[in-house]
């Protein structure tokens, strides 16, 4: 069965045929809600949250459309809204810092792109909310232009404008405070 | 950057990006499966309750045959989705007995009342003050300096919506059973941006961008967690969005008395 047709299934209440888009999306959904809240405990009660919400809206949603923008689009706000708790935020990226993963890579390239990765995010974090969403949807997620642009609900142009302001934000804040990454990957300077 | 040196950086965060690590996934679909079980029940539930509604709607169309139930059942099926009861009788229950305030209830069957349509403000979710909507907000509370003698909203609503959205009341002082103008302001993101869908009147400007003057309900959050479209002023309804933020004025005013309300926004002071 096709997404539209599980989608318009759940849509008339057949939870069943909410229960396989869940698990087709629950990925993407809890990694941006990680991305953006620095915290397991919470980025999972948004993705639920997220789904729980979504199937009570679902008769509004148009399924000619693809699904995981939407989620995207209710799991951005939810966990932006969330973050607004400062204590919170802070607490949760305390938390995040300290369990940071160890380097416990079988070598030594491993642990370096692990460290890089770390770093970048906390680059991002430096950035104000709507470019570290955009920046997580498409680069950490990988989204292309298209699906980015339908998660923000902005057109295509908008969302390259916004990241290319985004980015030269973020490559001064890696200049000044991440020598690590500016020395860059492979000789590279990012 | 130059678009070279902006294609080279954009590569090499997604190379990065790549390598981060996540926490493993939870079992998502399994807790929300659970909490929605009982949902599912329910709806069946409902069903049931539909079809003794369907029963009811055949009475209530045998009943609209019959002339002197007819004149009395259309006197509240024109008010449209604010159902309250319009009748000549005499009013069972005053309704500052049954409510706090001027508010009569829009979704279980009201008591017969002569009031006019009267907004269900007791109802709504999510009040504050204006200063405590405003710490809740990331955007700033902009509120009307015309007409002058407007003053401060005397009811302000916050509501979610994907989006923190402000709803800001003043009641008529000559009528304090009216709403006499309400300002939605609604947050990037939104969807009631997009579930506002009014019927299109004619296009206008505000400070020179483009807005509708148009009429049509808006969908309200009760305090029940149900979800409800809405008029609080039975009258045209203008959008306009100033940046990423979308406004929209309900009020009784003609539009050019309208266009003056929506322009001379600004800051709480």
């Amino acid at each position: 069965m096709d997404e539209s047709t599980l989608v318009r299934h759940a849509a008339n209440g057949d939870a069943a045929a909410w229960e396989p888009l869940v698990l087709a999306h629950q990925e993407a959904v809890f990694r941006l809600s990680y991305l953006l809240l620095g915290d397991s405990d919470d980025a999972e009660d948004v993705a639920q949250e997220t789904f729980l919400r979504a199937w009570n809206h679902l008769k509004r949603f148009d399924v000619r459309r693809p699904l995981r923008p939407w989620l995207l689009s209710i799991a951005s706000n939810l966990a932006s809204n969330r973050r607004r708790s400062a204590g919170r935020y802070f607490a949760a990226l305390t938390r995040a810092f300290r369990n940071e993963p160890t380097s416990s890579a079988s070598t030594e390239e491993k642990s370096a792109r692990r460290t890089e990765s770390s770093e970048l995010w906390k680059a991002v974090q430096n950035l104000s909310v709507p470019d570290q969403q955009i920046i997580y949807l498409r680069y950490f997620l990988d989204l292309p232009v298209t699906e980015t642009a339908a998660v923000l609900q902005v057109a295509e142009g908008t969302v390259k404008s916004r990241l290319s302001r985004a980015l030269d934000r973020l490559r001064g804040i890696i200049q000044q405070d991440f020598p690590v990454l500016a020395e860059g990957h492979e000789g590279h300077e990012v | 950057m130059t678009e070279l040196q902006q294609e080279l950086f954009e590569k090499q965060l997604v190379s990065i990006a790549r390598g981060m690590e996540y926490p493993r996934t939870p079992d998502i679909s399994g807790s929300v499966m659970r909490r929605l079980r009982p949902s599912a029940q329910l709806r069946f539930v409902s069903r049931k309750i539909a079809w003794s509604l369907a029963v009811i709607l055949v009475l209530f169309s045998s009943l609209m045959l019959i002339p002197p139930a007819r004149a009395a059942i259309l006197e509240f099926i024109q008010i449209g989705i604010v159902r309250i009861f319009r009748t000549e009788a005499t009013p069972v229950t005053p309704p500052q007995q049954e409510f706090p305030s001027t508010i009569l209830p829009v979704t279980a069957t009201p008591a017969p009342t002569s009031e006019p349509l009267i907004p269900i403000l007791e109802r709504l979710a999510g009040e504050r003050s204006l200063e405590g909507a405003q710490q809740l907000v990331d955007y700033p509370i902009l509120l009307p300096s015309y007409p002058p003698n407007l003053g401060v909203p005397d009811r302000v609503f916050v509501q979610d919506a994907d989006g923190d959205l402000t709803i800001l009341i003043w009641i008529d002082p000559e009528n304090p059973t009216q709403v006499l103008m309400s300002l939605h302001i609604i947050p990037p993101g939104s969807w009631a941006v997009k579930k506002m869908d009014p019927t299109r009147v004619q296009e206008t400007t505000v400070n020179g961008q483009r807005a509708i003057w148009a009429v049509g309900p808006y969908p309200i959050r009760f305090s029940n967690g149900n979800l409800d479209f809405v008029r609080l002023v039975d009258g045209h309804v203008l959008i306009w969005t100033d940046g990423e933020i979308t406004y929209r004025l309900e009020t009784e005013l003609d539009l050019e008395e309208a266009l003056k309300v929506a322009e001379s926004l600004e800051p709480v002071r």
